[in-house]
């Protein structure tokens, strides 16, 4: 297993342990601070890292606002790109996700991204604009190579299309909890137990739930189920309001990971 | 990959996986409904009873005997609410309403569409809120006044750059959320498939009615068909019954704004590429990076970074011709329109007469064209008016 999101997905299988995944937004305020608060969490398991996109239609206002600071203080893919070589320069062995819009990768070229995930370590791909039906052209460039594997969504709308969904899924599945775009309040669907039993039924690998997660009890009633639990909009608010304070970031991850695993 | 879903290599549903079971059902519904006879006879009653149609295919006599060839007008402008957008809102309105959902939702520029969901959604008392950039809201009062009247709520999106494109990608969020008691009218001939496909069709009334009209005056097809182009509504409804007609030449007209060598135009096939906004690939006017540029015309309806998908194949495939037009072309043809048949355009529909009067010089006095004159400028005066005041066109 040559892939940083499944060993360390299989670790943890190992030790009992749930998962902790956040979402940061690349380039804010910096790229500076980006590479601080990526080395800040130990405790994170999986670091999403979002590329800023002019026009995010999965995210809601925390991550559109976040998007738009970021690409105003001048983020871009390529600059994500020189900030993941030299991460992985320094050592960081983190498993990282771009999570991306379609248009970013194939703005910059399919083939040209996908050579550069290999070579600067970036450990695998959220589009959330590119459903199963549109997947074909990445996946040919993705050609199976362990070093970047695209992550599967499924919504509780999915119903029967998630066996399809999930037939050749690596790394984690990522449920979507509540209905629609990230940064909804706790307030979860109604089916979402039955949905993400569904989910994990289907699935030979760990299911992640995101969309609407602030604390680890937010997850609690559905911690029997799932592998995982993913922060997004939240963890922006925590970065902002602390104005980007590692012993902060540090903090709300730590007691994350601990009462997720309590 | 859906194949149904593309026009070549444009089109495709880049949506939210939450989106994908409801784009499907929209598409069974649509296909069921328009093999219904019933469903039909109900969509032709509105467009007679309701909107006035047929609309008149005018022949421009004192434009004609200026330039030499024969210039029709296909008289969208006539429309209940002024313009061809509420042929595809009550087409869609009425697959909503047999779909048994209760709310619509819908984005505007300008507020054309706007205002024609806000009174579709009147007609047939359904729950209607409008998301509208907060540029937009404050540029186009008396609309957002009008939507407001006809019982319809408008969202003021306060994202990105405050204009269509970012009240799209919000109507497009909320959707998402809603899609169990909600249908999302799109107003141009753009979205995840199958919406290209519904606005064609319920646009295309227009060039079966125009086609009809030209054999009844001429005794054959034009020789050239025109409209203007934004997201592409009005033209492939202007297009549609002439595609597959080889002798006709069709030629839509896109925003040039300050000129396509400048960074404010809205030309996205003359100086976009393609790729991926509102959940379909298209030609877009982008930066190096794939974000979104934003687009400029005098014209709101015209000021949107992409174009309807199947335009982008009609573009490469060579069967459609697309040519840019500044605002001052546009807007000296507005005038000339207006002063030789008094008829005020649209500022968006003068981009299409702009370029007939160009492409007339080249045409015979036997030959004939048809120009979609896509909507009524009466929404435009406080526009005209600045731009004559800056120019002194009338001193």
């Amino acid at each position: 297993m040559n892939n940083r999101i499944e060993k360390r997905l299989e670790e943890l299988k190992q030790k009992g342990e749930k998962a902790f995944i956040t979402y940061t937004t690349a380039g804010l305020p910096n790229m500076e601070k980006t590479a601080m608060i990526i080395k800040a969490q130990e405790s994170t398991d999986i670091i999403e890292l979002g590329i800023p996109f002019s026009d995010p239609i999965a995210d809601g206002p925390v991550i559109q606002q976040a998007s738009y600071e970021a690409i105003k203080a001048g983020a871009s893919i390529k600059k994500t790109f020189e900030l993941m070589k030299r991460l992985r320069e320094e050592g960081v062995e983190k498993p990282i996700v771009f999570m991306l819009y379609y248009n970013t990768i194939s703005g910059f070229g399919i083939e040209k991204f996908v050579n550069e995930c290999h070579v600067s370590g970036v450990d695998g791909l959220i589009v959330p604009d590119l459903p199963l039906e549109e997947q074909e052209a990445l996946k040919e460039a993705l050609k199976g190579d362990d070093r970047t594997i695209l992550i599967e969504l499924v919504s509780p709308v999915s119903k029967e299309r998630i066996p399809k969904i999930l037939s050749d899924a690596r790394g984690f599945v990522y449920c979507v909890s509540s209905m629609g775009v990230t940064g909804q309040s706790a307030d979860f669907h109604r089916e979402v137990i039955d949905y993400l039993s569904t989910v994990k039924k289907e699935s030979k690998i760990p299911v992640m739930m995101g969309f609407g997660i602030r604390e680890a009890k937010d997850v609690e009633p559905m911690k029997n189920i799932i592998d995982g639990a993913i922060v997004g909009s939240h963890f922006i608010k925590i970065m902002k309001e602390s104005d980007y304070d590692v012993n902060a970031i540090k903090n709300y991850t730590d007691t994350f990971k601990k009462e997720l695993n309590s | 990959m859906n194949k149904k879903a593309y026009y070549g290599e444009y089109g495709g549903q880049f949506v939210s996986e939450s989106l994908m079971n409801t784009l499907d059902e929209v598409d069974k519904a649509f296909e069921e409904a328009i093999r219904d006879p019933e469903f039909l006879k109900q969509y032709h009653y509105y467009l007679k009873q309701y909107v006035g149609r047929e609309t008149p295919l005018y022949l421009a006599e004192r434009l004609s005997e200026k330039y030499g060839t024969k210039i029709y007008l296909k008289r969208e402008d006539l429309n209940h609410t002024g313009a061809h957008k509420i042929n595809n809102v009550i087409g869609q309105i009425l697959l909503a309403k047999r779909m048994g959902k209760k709310k619509i939702i819908a984005e505007t520029g300008a507020g054309q569409h706007g205002v024609a969901t806000a009174t579709g959604a009147a007609l047939f008392n359904m729950e209607c809120t409008v998301y509208m950039g907060k540029e937009d809201v404050k540029r186009q009062a008396l609309n957002v006044m009008r939507m407001e009247m006809l019982g319809a709520k408008v969202v003021s999106v306060e994202s990105g750059s405050n204009t269509l494109k970012d009240a799209t990608n919000e109507a497009i969020r909320t959707w998402a959320k809603t899609a169990e008691d909600t249908f999302y009218i799109i107003g141009s001939a753009i979205g995840p498939y199958p919406y290209p496909k519904m606005v064609k069709e319920f646009q295309a009334v227009i060039s079966r009615e125009a086609k009809k009209q030209h054999m009844e005056a001429e005794g054959k097809l034009p020789d050239v068909v025109m409209a203007c182009v934004g997201g592409g509504s009005n033209s492939i409804g202007m297009f549609a019954d002439f595609i597959d007609e080889p002798g006709v030449e069709l030629i839509g007209v896109e925003a040039a704004g300050k000129g396509i060598d400048t960074e404010e135009h809205a030309a996205s096939m003359a100086k976009g590429r393609p790729g991926v906004l509102h959940g379909t690939r298209s030609y877009l006017l982008q930066d190096e990076d794939g974000n979104i540029k934003l687009a400029h015309s005098i014209s709101a309806g015209l000021d949107y970074p992409g174009v309807g998908p199947e335009h982008a194949y009609l573009h490469d495939t060579g069967r459609a011709k697309y040519v840019p037009i500044t605002d001052s072309e546009a807007m000296d043809a507005l005038m000339e329109l207006t002063q030789t048949e008094g008829i005020i355009p649209a500022i968006e529909s003068a981009h299409a007469v702009a370029y007939a009067f160009k492409k007339a010089k080249e045409m015979t006095p036997d030959q004939s064209m048809i120009i979609c004159l896509s909507g009524r400028g009466d929404k435009d005066v406080n526009t005209i008016s600045d731009y004559l005041a800056g120019k002194g066109y009338l001193n």
